[in-house]
């Protein structure tokens, strides 16, 4: 491909920016139809109990109540409330655990039973009229505990005590060997917290039932159409009678849907099915915080040999995760965690065990970084700890065992391009990194610090569950274009780069470029948006779809010019023979006088990505107030390797909204239960996500390291802002007050007591 | 409960509905009168979604019994600017890259615009204290911060114009 750009690499307008601000963009929580009603539901206020009697009657008998659905009268279906139902590839058997509603409840906010009501009111007060008897079950909170063979079992499991799925294997080179040629090893545990996504938009969908059966759901999805064979299957209807689709915008996501929106789209379809009439299911944002997915909290392993010269010779890395009461994307986590943990470093010798363990706690799911950020806070903590040890500057013992291309790792794709070296460079110059060490003196009670850390991760989810795209592109009768995709855009700016990617190809302005998205009915397969997939494998099936409608307009064209296909290019919609000046005609000239021979050129792109690594150097700059335990990050650097960055301002939003997120994942953000089962911190003013005050100065530093796999050389780029984070400030605060923290996040009162067990 | 008549004037133009003392005003104006824009997030005034000007305050609308609003003049994300003309907030919050998944902007307008309305001159660190109240989980608050400063610099050139 030419390197001069003419609209790939420039900050366009977003073409979701301006609906946005005006007010004017339409949500989930923003539908009305006629004759809509409002969906509620009842939850468990206990972690662990059979339902003996549910009596539905008085509820029913509410006037304005339409209809009440409980395990008695839904599908007795099970399936996953991720899309990794519809992805696991054989002999791997997906894990299917849950239904609507269920006889039994595993969690405290596990769902009892719904209402649909002409409000929301008369729906909430029908809800404090179904009569329910539980008998109470043991409960398990912790993971190391569920596995105990006396622990209470949650769900049948074939792997092993309350392990959903498989346990995870992961092994290269000899590690007994590995070790043996050390010269030390270290071995660490570390402990992590459960992390909310918190997206705006709370969890949300309306369904609607037409008279001759067709179903049509309005949802907060992530993907559309893995979504849509779930409710198919629940449902026993054809995937083509089902359409989802995104209204067309979401208020986020980072993860908490892909698949269905928790179980806000079953719950509103059978509520349809039931009344007969649409119903709209929105979680508040108490429901969304309990029964909606978090991040999987566990503890991680990580033992290192290493040479006295810093060189690792050999990593194994043992994960065990707190998967909640579900499965959700408990099987693929822990592989992501052991995979990436293992590739950022080259070291010959490595292994990974690793599985998740079923709990009485909320569903751990899917969350921006999905699984790497427990990882890398765990060995990146270690490698400073190794280089302390060794008396070695953390950038160099990184400098010497960082993976390069064309060194082999655990992946099953190749490592083909790295900026790595060059992030941590040009990240160590904007924090001074010279620095470090040198700013306290000895009666200081505040106490600066910096501290690195690296990290990799995903271009989309192969080899962790299956990954294909589809799109297409139609030139339309005056040249312009309409592009469809099924994946949404969740605010990371997807519709945007993928018309770029379009515009491009096909040598046209990007205000030429239309596109559909996020609608199964109007698009072909394609996953939607999650491991950082949208613009490298999304984008690589536009591109190859807009090559394939060029190839025909080219062919037609020739034609009419008398020129061979190959001869020709397309600048700003004019085509020309590179041959011939006089020879040129526009693209809409040739799609109009096609159209009325009877032809238009459809472009098909249908593609199976490959993968490709995405690099990251995190530098953090803090201060620790010793008498208070209190830590401020004061700057953070974020060097990050794009491969390329097709729109840099949606490329740097991602980047600082990651960092937002793993500044909140270090240093505050937790959900703590009570012995009940019940969490501590169900909503905002109780869960400490970062406010504008908390946010240091963010530098997010793009370089450019094209890997030959991605559109334009482009790689993932949407989860990797909060990779090393963690880590980055741990190191950091270590730099400040000589204090190891081996579990987050880093709260004054965590900080505090340290300090004071350490005087 | 009895329902009660309302009347206020919603983005300049004078409104009279009945509402139930127990409505709060984000019901109001988005379900009763249609104006989706605005917001709700947590229903509970942590999150300021639901960010609307009455009476020249910011206030979270999702915790201001409607019938408080009686005789007030409230503005909403709609009534700040049309697409041929916008608001210079919508203009550099669009232009800076603030917005991404776009559920906070309508609020975190609000917020920013009730602050220039009063100081055309903002620091930093009074923007920030501003839009604390007002989460957004996707961007990080930089550019959010940038596009407040450029409206600022806007709306200043305009006055000395």
């Amino acid at each position: 491909m030419k390197k001069d750009y003419t609209v790939v690499g420039k900050n366009i307008r977003k073409l979701d920016a301006l609906e946005k601000a005006m007010g004017a963009a339409t949500f989930t929580t923003d539908i009305k139809l006629p004759g809509m009603l409002y969906g509620k539901v009842l939850r468990s206020p206990y972690p662990h109990a059979r339902i003996v009697k549910i009596d539905t009657s008085k509820a029913e008998a509410l006037p304005g109540v339409k209809a009440v659905a409980t395990y008695l009268n839904t599908p007795r279906v099970k399936f996953n409330t991720s899309a990794t139902s519809t992805f696991t590839i054989p002999p791997l058997q997906p894990v299917e655990d849950q239904y609507i509603f269920d006889s039994v409840v595993r969690y405290v906010g596990d769902e009892v039973a719904a209402v649909a009501a002409t409000s929301k009111k008369v729906a909430e007060e029908a809800l404090e009229l179904i009569e329910v008897e539980y008998e109470l079950l043991p409960t398990v909170f912790d993971p190391l505990e569920a596995m105990k063979e006396d622990a209470p079992s949650l769900h049948h499991c074939e792997a092993g005590k309350n392990v959903p799925g498989e346990k995870i294997h992961i092994e290269m080179g000899d590690i007994e060997l590995g070790f043996a040629e050390a010269d030390n090893v270290f071995e660490h545990t570390f402990k992590l917290p459960v992390q909310k996504q918190a997206q705006m938009e709370t969890q949300a969908a309306v369904a609607q039932v037409s008279v001759d059966g067709k179903v049509t759901v309005w949802s907060t999805t992530q993907t559309p159409h893995p979504s849509r064979r779930i409710l198919a299957t629940i449902f026993g209807l054809p995937y083509s009678k089902v359409r989802v689709l995104n209204p067309p915008y979401i208020g986020g996501g980072f993860g908490v849907r892909i698949g269905l929106s928790a179980k806000a789209e079953p719950i509103a379809l059978a509520l349809a099915m039931l009344a007969k009439q649409p119903v709209k299911v929105v979680y508040d944002r108490k429901e969304d915080f309990i029964a909606s997915d978090t991040r999987h909290s566990g503890y991680v392993t990580v033992k290192t040999g290493v040479k006295k010269d810093g060189t690792f010779t050999a990593r194994k890395i043992v994960g065990i995760l707190n998967s909640g009461a579900y499965c959700s994307w408990s099987a693929e986590a822990p592989g992501v965690l052991g995979a990436m943990g293992l590739s950022i470093y080259y070291c010959p010798n490595q292994m990974y065990d690793g599985h998740s363990v079923y709990t009485n706690t909320t569903p751990a799911g899917a969350m921006r970084g999905f699984g790497n950020p427990q990882g890398m806070f765990a060995v990146d903590s270690q490698v400073d700890i190794i280089a302390e040890a060794l008396r070695m500057d953390p950038m160099e013992i990184r400098r010497k065992n960082i993976m390069r291309p064309g060194l082999p790792w655990v992946l099953p794709y190749p490592c083909q391009s790295s900026g790595l070296e060059e992030c941590m460079d040009l990240g160590a110059k904007a924090i001074v990194w010279d620095q470090r060490g040198k700013q306290n003196q000895d009666r200081d009670t505040i106490r600066r610090g910096i501290g690195m850390a690296i990290g990799t991760h995903v271009s989309n989810a192969w080899p962790f569950c299956g990954d294909y795209s589809n799109a297409y592109v139609t030139v339309q009768q005056d040249g312009s274009i309409q592009v469809a995709s099924g994946v949404p855009d969740m605010g990371t700016g997807t519709i945007t780069t993928l018309s770029q990617m379009a515009a491009e190809v096909m040598g046209i302005a990007f205000e030429q470029v239309g596109i559909t998205f996020a609608d199964t009915e109007s698009t072909p397969f394609e996953i939607g948006s999650h491991a950082s997939r949208t613009c490298y494998a999304s984008g690589t099936a536009v591109v190859a779809a807009a090559q394939d409608a060029k190839k025909q307009v080219f062919e037609y064209a020739a034609n009419m010019l008398e020129v061979t296909p190959g001869e020709l290019d397309i600048e700003n919609g004019i085509i020309y023979s590179t041959l011939t000046q006089e020879k040129s005609i526009s693209l809409g000239q040739v799609a109009m006088e096609a159209h009325l021979r009877g032809q238009q050129f459809i472009g098909v792109g249908r593609i199976i990505p490959q993968n490709a690594p995405p690099y990251l150097a995190h530098f953090a700059e803090v201060e620790v107030d010793t008498e208070t335990g209190k830590v401020r990050v004061t700057k953070m650097v974020a060097a990050h390797d794009v491969g390329k960055a097709i729109h840099p301002l949606i490329v740097e939003g991602q980047l600082e909204g990651g960092l937002a997120m793993g500044i909140g994942y270090a240093l505050s953000e937790e959900i703590k239960y009570d012995d009940r089962g019940r969490q501590l911190n169900n909503g905002f003013h109780k869960y400490m996500l970062p406010t504008a005050m908390d946010i240091p100065e963010l530098e997010a530093i793009i370089v450019e390291a094209e890997d030959p796999t991605g559109p334009f050389g482009a790689k993932g780029v949407g989860e990797t802002g909060l990779v090393a984070t963690a880590a980055a400030i741990a190191n950091a605060v270590y730099d400040a007050i000589g204090i190891r923290f081996f579990e987050i996040p880093l709260t004054e009162e965590r900080v505090y007591r340290a300090l004071k067990e350490c005087k | 409960m009895q329902k009660k008549i309302l009347k206020f004037k919603l983005n300049g133009e004078l409104m009279e509905l009945l509402v139930s003392p127990s409505d709060t005003l984000v019901d109001v104006v988005r379900d009763q009168l249609g104006l989706t824009g605005t917001k709700k997030g947590c229903g509970k005034g942590e999150c300021g979604a639901c960010t609307v000007i009455m009476n020249g305050q910011s206030v979270n609308s999702c915790i201001v019994p409607a019938m408080q609003a009686m005789d007030a003049e409230v503005e909403t994300i709609e009534g700040i600017g049309t697409s041929d003309k916008m608001h210079p907030l919508q203009e550099t919050f669009i232009d800076y890259g603030a917005i991404q998944c776009g559920f906070c902007t309508p609020g975190m307008i609000m917020s920013a615009k009730a602050l220039l309305d009063g100081n055309l001159s903002p620091s930093r660190l009074q923007i920030k204290e501003t839009i604390a109240g007002n989460i957004c989980r996707c961007t990080g608050y930089v550019k959010i911060e940038q596009a407040v400063l450029a409206a600022a610099d806007k709306l200043k050139a305009t006055k000395d114009k």
